[in-house]
């Protein structure tokens, strides 16, 4: 829900209580008021009463106030509580039923008691009452209509400036040259968040190209040690006095130092990757890169007295060649590696999507674990970066990467 | 051939220098950028071996240095950064070639014999040892005047062997040469015995002697 209806519900809400609890006391104000007002007239017609019948000595029933409002009844009672009560009137011009009030006293004429009883009509009264709850609500749809006309219209023109600030930072790229601007705004709050973004995009500029700093520096402080380490065991094997046994020490301590810098590599080239640092691309025609790959992998294949067939549909892709070449040596070394002798490799392109599928063992792969770090297999002899690295580079380019297994063989799926 | 070593560190810069001093190549080495530029300012080398990553400044320095003084040394850049904007960046401005940190010598020693064959000789040039006898351009190889037939990779590897001749190399840094990363150490090794064997025998086959000689369990050494 938009900040706008949020405020409009709320504010709509608020008033309507407001109002709905002035009218109900509104209500009440008018109706004691009026009630007043009737008493006060009929004790003042009560009073003209008593004197009318205590000055003549005619029958009280003869006399009528205004039409038979004034009742006499003869009672042989000497005490009654004077007291106003609400009752019905009975209009004699319009024929009908209204509400009234009444006034009910003891009334004494020399030796007889008569109880006095004196209505009049509330008619006026609930006109009033009507009317004034006519204009009351008349004002409560007025207001509500005024308060949806300025949240709709007003508060979107001042959220305006924010919806700008909001586009720019959608199109925020921590690679690009540009900065964050932020157009200016009149509203001291728009101000104060255009230059909180403004700074804290400098920061985390800032903080990135550290971090890609820091990329080449751990690159070079990694590197130039096993640079040493290579070389110093190039120069002492050149020593013809070394034994069989001491050659196999060194042999060993060589693949060592091989292991550990692909490894240093791949750990860079994933950092790169999840920083978003390889933003070279170009346009690259997959056909063709997988043949040459094909072939670069033929003495492998032959080895292992593998079948390789392939369905090749053109496909262009804008991509890294670095991180094509890197993706496409993964698929083919996993494909061959994990085969059976004699097994086969199917390779397909479309312009949806790349699939290879390669013969192998017959039990299926986690398809969620073997894409996270360092996992591998039993007889894999990298580090168990390769399929992460394969992930990563996929999710850069937003394409998606998908293992399946079926009797006997395994497939992996790239969806562009 | 002269050549000046430009690297910071000392373990590897004295590694360099021995492995390269022999056939009558003088080698000289330094530390800093401005050493760098004293050297080249003083002497003329052949071939120039240049670590981007110096303590007082970027090696890029070296390759803007030559180029505004018109001296044809052949640079071959070798750095810790695997990075292809700085390697884009190293061979637009000058460098002949680029080599990644940790490489073995005898990559760096083919890799240096190259682009200085490149340099000095115009492409068109022979590489002879005594009876074989290499054409550069052409890619082919003959044994007393006789041409045989190799395979790209026996190719690859016969002139591995002649740059580095009389040195020990390892199944590691000829596996490293012939596939680069795309294959494991441990694949290659069967091919590099097939490969080798493949060499020998045409060579053999054509009246040549076997230089080749097998290191047990550690590499080849191709020597007189």
């Amino acid at each position: 829900m938009k900040l706008s209806q949020h405020y409009t519900r709320t504010s709509v809400y608020a008033t309507l209580t407001v109002l709905v609890i002035g009218a109900v006391i509104y209500y009440f104000a008018i109706n004691y008021i009026g009630t007043q007002q009737l008493d006060r007239a009929l004790q003042q017609q009560l009073t003209e009463a008593e004197e009318y019948i205590r000055s003549n000595d005619g029958n009280p029933q003869l006399y009528d106030l205004d039409r038979d409002h004034a009742v006499f009844v003869k009672t042989n009672r000497q005490l009654l509580l004077k007291r106003f009560f609400d009752t019905t009137y009975f209009n004699p011009k319009e024929q009908r039923s209204e509400a009234g009030r009444a006034v009910e006293d003891l009334v004494k004429q020399k030796d007889s008691n008569y109880k006095v009883v004196i209505t009049v009509s509330r008619a006026g009264q609930k006109n009033l009452i009507e009317l004034i709850s006519i204009i009351t609500l008349a004002l409560l749809a007025g207001l509500l209509a005024v308060l949806f006309v300025i949240n709709k219209y007003m508060l979107n023109g001042l959220w305006k400036p924010f919806q700008l600030t909001l586009n720019e930072i959608k199109q925020f790229n921590i690679a690009d040259v540009n900065q964050f601007k932020g157009k200016p705004s009149k509203v001291d709050e728009f101000t104060e968040l255009n230059g909180a973004i403004r700074e804290m995009s400098l920061r985390v500029t800032h903080d990135y190209l550290n971090l890609k700093q820091f990329t080449e520096n751990a690159s070079h402080e990694m590197m130039t040690p096993l640079a040493v380490v290579t070389t110093k065991l190039d120069t002492l094997i050149q020593d013809e006095t070394l034994s069989a046994e001491q050659l196999g020490q060194i042999a060993g301590i060589y693949s060592s130092v091989n292991k550990s810098s692909r490894l240093n590599q791949s750990l860079l080239l994933l950092a790169k990757l999840e920083n978003k640092l390889v933003t070279e691309e170009e346009p690259i025609s997959l056909e063709t890169v997988i043949e040459t790959k094909i072939l670069q992998f033929q003495e492998l294949i032959e080895k292992k007295e593998l079948t390789i067939r392939h369905t090749l549909y053109p496909r262009q892709i804008v991509a890294s060649k670095y991180l094509v070449d890197i993706l496409l040596n993964n698929f083919f070394s996993n494909a061959i590696r994990h085969n059976l002798p004699g097994g086969f490799i199917i390779i397909d392109l479309n312009f949806d999507q790349l699939s290879i599928k390669n013969t192998g063992a017959a039990n299926t792969l986690n398809g969620q674990q073997i894409f996270e770090r360092f996992q591998k297999g039993k007889d894999s002899q990298g580090a168990g970066l390769g399929l992460t690295l394969v992930k990563n580079i996929c999710q850069l380019y937003g394409y998606t990467i998908q293992y399946e297994y079926e009797t006997g063989w395994h497939k992996f799926v790239v969806t562009f | 051939m002269k050549i000046l070593v430009i690297e910071d560190e000392q373990g590897l810069r004295e590694n360099i220098t021995s492995y390269l001093n022999v056939d009558g190549n003088i080698c000289e080495s330094c530390s800093t950028l401005t050493m760098s530029l004293q050297k080249l300012s003083d002497y003329d080398y052949d071939c120039v071996l240049l670590d981007i990553g110096l303590p007082d400044g970027e090696g890029f320095g070296v390759l803007e240095y030559l180029s505004i003084k018109q001296k044809t040394e052949a640079v071959l850049i070798i750095s810790a950064r695997n990075s292809l904007d700085d390697k884009l960046k190293g061979l637009n401005i000058g460098a002949d070639d680029y080599l990644t940190k940790p490489f073995h010598l005898a990559e760096l020693k083919a890799r240096l014999m190259a682009v200085y064959r490149r340099k000095a000789f115009n492409t068109s040039n022979k590489l002879v040892f005594n009876e074989i006898s290499v054409d550069m351009q052409g890619r082919t190889v003959e044994i007393n005047q006789t041409p045989i037939i190799l395979t790209r990779k026996e190719y690859d590897m016969l002139l591995y062997f002649m740059a580095n001749k009389g040195k020990v190399i390892s199944k590691n840094a000829i596996a490293e040469h012939l596939w680069g990363d795309e294959m494991d150490m441990y694949d290659s090794f069967d091919f590099i015995y097939t490969h080798i064997k493949n060499l020998r025998r045409k060579i053999l086959e054509v009246g040549g002697r076997d230089y080749l000689t097998s290191i047990y369990g550690m590499g080849y050494k191709f020597t007189d």
